[in-house]
């Protein structure tokens, strides 16, 4: 787990990857054994062209201090071009939340392919340190959902 | 199937020996989740995927009343189908089960003992808090029908023709020319061995002719295609032909009788004439000629002729034949559409269209050929035999203001025609070229051979063709103006003939027949496969395959080799005979639906039409494969994927937030 | 190339009722679409005419739409019935329609749009309370200006006044006292300039001056408004307060003319809490406000249409807590349609921006 100096604040951060890509990188990381901190919740898509923009906000306002995105690599989506798809969506993802406080590096979209073990914890321990040292959501403290 | 409305969740958590036990404390977890509401029972155990933890759960199942089961182990890429198996066999449907993947994310990634429990029992909750969403889901089973259309009578379609129907399967091949045959039944002579064309291509119309299986519509186009993999339905248009196919005997009287000759042959790239009604070459298959209507005096003229009709003895001339529609059941669909040449006419450099001495390799290909306007002699159009012949490659191929790609079979023809025009001719052969390409089985070999025969090799792009003369001895000729960069000097060579070794783009009316079949083409306008490299036969449509050009430019023998491909995956679909739907698949909620077509917009296999009298999109279940493109596109969550709803994945969402 | 047409000596509404009802009774459209007042309330309403001698009440150029009338030609447009129908609306409206079509929920297939300059739009009640005192209030708008300073907010930072797309386009900035300027914006367009027989004239020098005023003047109200709005919500908590007294009423989608859902998710179980979900949450966390979903369903449209908003307002207006809605809208929008390089109503033939995506993308990080 990666120590904040100041407080015990523990990020929360939701990844929704693509089966078919990013999920089997998380299982290579798995096998080969390649330690990340635990922080990161992963949700198992089919695509991330399935991705609902709702998603991704339910997951700030629930508290999420980040939201990973993980899919294929461009020309290697399962489904063609899903993960295209996505890229384009996530652009008005973006400018939406930024404008309520939401830095932009919380919500991060990486394309991992399946045999990229290594890539996928390096993947989370940066992202996972960039939120770490970024501070609580400010979703955070909300009464509501 | 046990449905009753009041979830009873058993959890399983598994030690996977020493490889979640130690590092998790999997006896803390359950623990934690039998708190949990809705969890009736929550146990762990050694090993869950062997046999006695799987008899757990289904003792479970059947005594305790559970309808809803997680486990919490390894990935679900590794044993969902062993568990969702184990559920079944005890009567539930088998998507009331989910799984937590506490080895590979948890155990097997997390330093920390105490780190690894908490995460552990967060993802064990969301795992309760999904499968309290989930719904019952099932496969369907489809029979496939025993057929195989193939689009496109080229060498491509010709082989996944035989192949299928030597297979025992009914073929019916559809080709919109009046012969089948394609580019390659112009052809003389083949590279890189040089035999004959004719001599293994008719014995193979033929074959496709004669053969029981196979149903030939040539003259005929492709009109509709509903349905899906296994079970399409298709609607062929037959053109009038104006020539009773049953009554004629192929004498070819009509042809000598008919008045109306000056109508440049399309078969021979418009160096020679043909009349009104015509068969496009002596071997054609069917050799059925057709009525040229556009040309004809009777009906496109309103004249009074009617020559062929008097002299068939047959009485197999029919001037009111009107287009026919045939509707076929067809379980596999082969695309062979092929290519065309590229026109190199607005590539004003090379003065193709002004200068009579500049032909098109198609052109040339005629030129040579034993059945050609010149009976296969190569001469000028002033009948003399060329001296000297410059032979430009890549005409419109690797040209970023054309096409970018390689038409990868150019440089080998253009070798071949340079043998030939030595052997024929002896005239001097320049071919000007950017580099060789010649990767191919015996292809190298042939490269060397053409220069070991005294063809000259000139290095680099053309950049004019005049018929300005510097020696007022050459005048009459053309000159050809090239940087060589190898020598990095102009080159100016005059010169009898020039050929331009045109590109290949995808076939007219390739845009139509992607349309009517729900394929993608790329940039470039061919054919998309499914995968590069693991599906370059399959198409995104299940059930549809390509076969040749119509994939992108390549040879005869890569053409063949996906042909007999091709068909060995239609084969493989009809042989097994069903076809299995997959559960999660998307839905569309008419009641929600409001018609916007985003979904339809989104869907990368045209699994979605849209319902004009009731204004609402229907997804076709075979077709879908559950990418929930739409599902993401449709604001209304009208859309949306079975077993990755809305509900469900919020859900999740929510329990690992909690 | 447009061809103009002025009608002098008559107040715009005399003559833009004279050329409208011309279009019925000379049988040049089948039914026309305009707002008109009804015997019911000063406010003009969207009202369908077949008959000519019916068209005694249209009002378009009153400073009042209770609605973004887009909402209704869509209904009369729905599906081609093959009769030609001719649509008056606003500027917004027009935009409003244009994604409309592109959202396949109406169709222009034999429709005429005719658009007004467009000098906003008061409150409902504001309009209502200058009617009791004037009458007439569309007459007296036109020229007096202090009258025209009590438009909303949102028409205060509108810079699209003018009708674009239209077939027909009525325009009466920049024009001499008492004229009306007719532009065709199509052929179908010039065609019926033709048939109602006005006669050619130029487009008024001085027509370009005035509108340029009035854009400045509406930018730099725009610009005053988005800053203070970002300020407002630039972080989540502000906007939490902002939107604290939410009913979850949907009045504001309801009266939006992009919203096009024939239900609303929200209306669906999709977000209904669960009991147990409740008190779990308010167990950990001491308490939690109800209905939970308000944040969730502003953020969430905002991701559903933020695209396509045109800035008409009428989510402000019909808010019962007073929340300026537009305010948020239009900000956020500003941003989401910069980021897609998208103008709603810019162009029928420009798709959605997220229906199209790069195919041929081979290259590199997302970012
Ligand atoms: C000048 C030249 C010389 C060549 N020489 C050689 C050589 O020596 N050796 C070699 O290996 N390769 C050679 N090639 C390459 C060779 O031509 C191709 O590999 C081969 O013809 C591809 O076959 P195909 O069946 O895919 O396409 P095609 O031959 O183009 O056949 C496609 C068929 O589909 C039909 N069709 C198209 N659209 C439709 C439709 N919508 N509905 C119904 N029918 C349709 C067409 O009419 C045609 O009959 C040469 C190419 C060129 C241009
Ligand atoms: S996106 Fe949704 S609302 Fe639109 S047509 Fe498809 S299912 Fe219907
Ligand atoms: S899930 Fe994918 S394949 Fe199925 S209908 Fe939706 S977009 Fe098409
Ligand atoms: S109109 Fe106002 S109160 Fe009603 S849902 Fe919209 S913002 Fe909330
Ligand atoms: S399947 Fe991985 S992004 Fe589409």
């Amino acid at each position: 787990m990666v120590k904040s100096m100041s407080d015990d604040y523990q990020p929360k951060i939701i990844a929704l990857v693509c089966n078919w890509c990013t999920y089997t990188a998380a299982d290579l990381a798995g096998t080969s054994r390649l330690c990340y901190p635990s922080n990161i919740r992963m949700i198992r898509m089919m695509c991330t062209g399935m991705i609902d923009p709702k998603y991704i906000l339910k997951a700030f306002l629930d508290g999420a201090d980040g939201v990973f995105i993980g899919g294929c690599h461009p020309g290697d989506c399962h489904y063609i071009n899903g993960n295209l798809k996505f890229k384009k969506r996530m652009a008005g993802i973006e400018a939406i939340i930024s404008q309520f406080g939401f830095e932009e590096d919380r919500l991060r979209l990486r394309w991992i392919g399946a045999s990229e073990g290594p890539e996928f914890q390096h993947n989370m321990t940066d992202f996972i340190q960039t939120i770490q040292n970024m501070g609580p959501s400010p979703a955070k403290g909300l009464m509501v959902l | 199937m046990t449905t009753q409305n009041k979830p009873k969740i058993g959890v399983y958590i598994c030690h996977c020996g020493m490889n979640i036990a130690p590092k998790v404390d999997v006896e803390e977890v359950a623990r934690y989740i039998q708190e949990l509401d809705h969890v009736t029972v929550a146990r762990d155990y050694k090993f869950m995927c062997s046999n006695p933890g799987q008899d757990m759960i289904i003792n479970d199942i059947k005594e305790l009343g559970l309808n809803r089961v997680v486990v919490a182990s390894c990935s679900p890429r590794m044993h969902e189908k062993t568990f969702r198996n184990a559920v079944r066999t005890a009567g539930l449907n088998p998507y009331y089960f989910q799984m937590a993947n506490i080895r590979e994310q948890v155990s097997w990634v997390t330093k920390d003992s105490q780190e690894a429990t908490e995460k552990a029992k967060s993802m064990v909750a969301a795992a309760v808090a999904r499968v309290f969403f989930h719904q019952p889901l099932d496969t369907r089973e489809v029979t496939v029908a025993k057929s195989v259309l193939v689009i496109g009578g080229g060498i491509a379609g010709m082989q996944a023709a035989l192949t299928s129907a030597n297979a025992g399967y009914q073929v019916s091949l559809v080709e919109r020319e009046p012969s089948i045959g394609g580019h390659m039944a112009k052809f003389d002579k083949t590279f890189p061995t040089l035999d004959c064309a004719a001599c293994i291509m008719t014995p193979k119309m033929v074959d496709v002719l004669q053969h029981p299986g196979i149903t030939l519509y040539t003259w005929s186009e492709v009109e509709k295609v509903e349905g899906f993999i296994g079970n399409f339905e298709v609607t062929v248009k037959k053109k009038p032909r104006y020539v009773d196919e049953k009554k004629c005997t192929g004498c070819g009287t009509c042809m000598q009788k008919c008045p109306t000759k000056k109508i440049l042959s399309e078969f021979n790239e418009g160096l020679s004439f043909r009349t009104a009604i015509y068969t496009p070459f002596p071997q054609a298959v069917p050799n059925v000629p057709v009525i040229d209507a556009t040309h004809c005096r009777v009906l496109g003229q309103n004249k009074k002729c009617g020559v062929c009709a008097k002299f068939c003895e047959t009485k197999a001339i029919d001037f009111d034949q009107k287009p026919e529609f045939v509707t076929l059941k067809i379980g596999a669909i082969i695309t062979a559409t092929g290519f065309q040449a590229v026109n190199p006419t607005s590539l004003e450099q090379y003065g193709y269209g002004r200068f009579p001495e500049v032909y098109t390799s198609m052109e040339f290909e005629r030129l040579n050929n034993a059945t050609g306007p010149t009976s296969g002699k190569v001469l000028m159009k002033n009948g003399m035999v060329p001296k000297r012949v410059a032979i430009i490659h890549c005409v419109g191929s690797r040209d970023t203001r054309h096409k970018k790609y390689c038409s990868r079979v150019c440089c080998m023809y253009s070798m071949k025609f340079a043998h030939l025009l030595r052997e024929k001719t002896g005239a001097e052969v320049w071919e000007f070229y950017i580099d060789i390409r010649s990767p191919g089985k015996l292809y190298e070999e042939f490269y060397n051979r053409v220069q070991e025969e005294g063809v000259r090799f000139i290095r680099g792009r053309v950049a004019e063709i005049t018929d300005m003369v510097e020696d007022p001895g050459d005048e009459g000729r053309l000159t050809v103006i090239a940087e060589s960069t190898l020598t990095r000097r102009t080159v100016r060579v005059p010169v009898d003939m020039v050929v331009l070794s045109v590109g290949l783009e995808p076939a007219r009316g390739s845009e139509d027949i992607g349309r009517l079949l729900g394929l993608s083409r790329d940039g470039d306008g061919w054919f998309n496969e499914l995968h590069a490299k693991l599906a370059p036969l399959a198409t995104p449509i299940n059930g549809i395959f390509l076969a040749g050009c119509c994939q992108g430019p390549k040879d005869i023998p890569d053409t063949v080799a996906q042909a007999m491909g091709a068909a060995g995956e239609a084969i493989a679909l009809l042989a097994k005979g069903i076809v299995t739907t997959q559960a999660e698949i998307s839905r569309i909620d008419p009641d929600l639906c409001s018609g916007c077509k985003s979904c339809i917009e989104s869907c990368t296999y045209s699994a979605i039409r849209f319902d004009e009298a009731r204004k609402v999109a229907v997804v076709n279940e075979a077709l879908c494969m559950g990418c929930g493109s739409c599902a993401a596109a449709c604001p209304s969550s009208a859309a949306g994927v079975k077993h990755f709803t809305d509900k469900q994945v919020m859900g999740e969402i929510e329990a690992l937030l909690m | 190339m447009s061809v103009y047409a002025m009608v002098k000596d008559a107040s715009p509404t005399v003559a833009v009722k004279a050329a409208l009802t011309k279009l019925l009774s000379q049988n040049l459209v089948d039914a026309v679409l305009v707002a008109a007042k009804s015997p019911y309330s000063a406010l003009p309403m969207p009202t369908l005419f077949a008959e000519a001698s019916a068209m005694d009440g249209i009002d378009p150029l009153a400073p009042a739409a209770p609605f973004n009338a887009a909402r209704q030609a869509a209904t009369v447009s729905r599906q081609a019935t093959g009769k030609r129908l001719a649509l008056v609306l606003r500027p917004c409206e027009i935009r409003a329609l244009i994604e409309l079509v592109k959202l396949n929920q109406c169709t222009l297939e034999n429709v005429v749009l005719i658009g007004i300059d467009c000098l906003g739009r008061m409150e409902n009640e504001v309009f209502l309370r200058h009617a009791s005192a004037l009458g007439d209030v569309t007459s007296e708008f036109q020229k007096n200006t202090s009258l025209q300073d009590d438009i909303t907010r949102t028409c205060q930072m509108c810079e699209q006044f003018e009708p674009a797309h239209a077939d027909i386009a009525m325009s009466t900035l920049g024009m001499a006292e008492n004229s009306v300027l007719f532009a065709s914006g199509s052929e179908t367009g010039e065609a019926l300039l033709k048939e109602l027989g006005l006669s050619p004239a130029e487009n008024p020098a001085q027509r370009e001056t005035v509108t340029k005023q009035l854009r400045e003047k509406r930018a730099a109200c725009k610009k005053e408004v988005f800053a203070e709005t970002s300020e407002k919500i630039n972080s989540i908590e502000k906007f939490e307060k902002m939107i604290g007294t939410c009913l979850n009423c949907y009045n504001c989608r309801q009266a939006c003319p992009v919203c096009y859902c024939r239900e609303c998710v929200f209306l669906t179980d999709v977000f209904a809490a669960r009991p147990e979900t409740l008190l779990r949450r308010a167990q950990k966390r001491g308490s939690v406000k109800l209905p939970t979903d308000t944040t969730m369903f502003h953020l969430t449209r905002l991701s559903h249409i933020a695209h396509s908003c045109v800035g008409c307002g009428q989510c402000s207006s019909v808010c019962p807590s007073n929340i300026p809605v537009a305010d948020i809208f239009t900000t956020v929008a500003a941003q989401v349609q910069a980021a897609y390089d998208y103008v709603p109503g810019r162009d029928v033939q420009e798709p959605i921006p997220y229906l199209i995506f790069a195919e041929k993308q081979k290259s590199g990080e997302p970012k």
